[in-house]
């Protein structure tokens, strides 16, 4: 029972920070983009169509953690979408782009190097958690 | 394994939608095809061939700044906006002159976030222009 009490609380509190953070990119999609060519991986045009569609995948995938439908896809597409997260941070910091994540919109853009890292694997270390189902959940 | 699949294509479908809707509704908001319009550069020469009719803003960290910049620059980024705008407005502004902002080299975007903000925050009349290969092109010019 207790297991199943914190793997839901694990699933609500990870897909609301995902509809939070695709909603506050919705808002303004080109500054998102700017983030995502800050980069410095894609092109322009991708970017800006990626800009487009990643909220709301984010957002999808939020709302299918918090209400337990399309559970299992959404909970690999986050987190295939953390791992990239963390490569492309890890990655644009070795080639020495101050870049700020844009995960949460203007929000996160004071968020230094560190912290934004602590954060993306706490959350991997959720979405790993909830891979492991536990039997008393549905 | 195919439930799994089959329930994350069905999400990535899902999200070309509602994607494919804001693309169309903000279709003449947004620059598709770069980041910034070429009309918004200017090259070295020409920034130059305005003299004193030209404000020059070095949107580089302030460390960068103190070791060189262009001769009359002021010093604004984003790490020090509002003191820097308001010793920029204090000291240098008028409306009729034009505005050059640069940063360290072509690869780099602090200019262009200074300049939008100039523009869209501070609401500047002035032409405001990002100079084409920043600090790195004016020192081989």
């Amino acid at each position: 029972m207790a297991a199943k009490v914190v793997w839901r609380a694990i699933a609500v509190l990870i897909g609301g920070l995902f509809v939070y953070a695709g909603a506050v990119k919705i808002i303004d999609p080109v500054e998102f983009a700017r983030d995502i060519d800050n980069y410095k991986m894609l092109p322009w045009q991708p970017s800006v169509w990626l800009a487009l569609y990643l909220p709301w995948l984010e957002i999808l995938c939020g709302l299918a953690l918090i209400t337990r439908i399309l559970f299992r896809g959404a909970v690999f597409i986050v987190t295939g979408l953390m791992i990239v997260f963390i490569v492309a941070s890890i990655v644009a910091k070795a080639r020495g782009l101050d870049v700020s994540c844009g995960c949460f919109g203007h929000a996160s853009q004071h968020l230094n190097f560190t912290w934004h890292l602590v954060l993306d694997f706490l959350l991997l270390g959720g979405l790993l958690l909830l891979w492991r189902r536990p039997l008393t959940a549905r | 394994m195919k439930p799994l699949l089959r329930q994350s294509a069905a999400l990535l479908a899902l999200a070309l939608l509602p994607a494919l809707v804001e693309a169309f509704y903000l279709r003449d908001k947004v620059p598709w095809q770069s980041r910034v319009a070429d009309s918004q550069f200017v090259e070295v020469a020409t920034a130059r061939s305005w003299g004193d009719n030209a404000l020059w803003i070095d949107a580089r960290p302030t460390d960068e700044f103190e070791r060189d910049h262009v001769p009359g620059a002021v010093s604004l980024n984003e790490d020090r906006w509002s003191e820097g705008l308001a010793q920029f407005m204090g000291t240098q502004w008028t409306p009729q002159k034009k505005i050059v902002v640069y940063c360290s080299a072509a690869s780099c975007n602090l200019a262009e976030d200074v300049a939008r903000r100039l523009r869209e925050e501070a609401k500047l009349p002035n032409e405001i222009r990002i100079l084409k290969g920043g600090w790195e092109a004016w020192q081989q010019k």
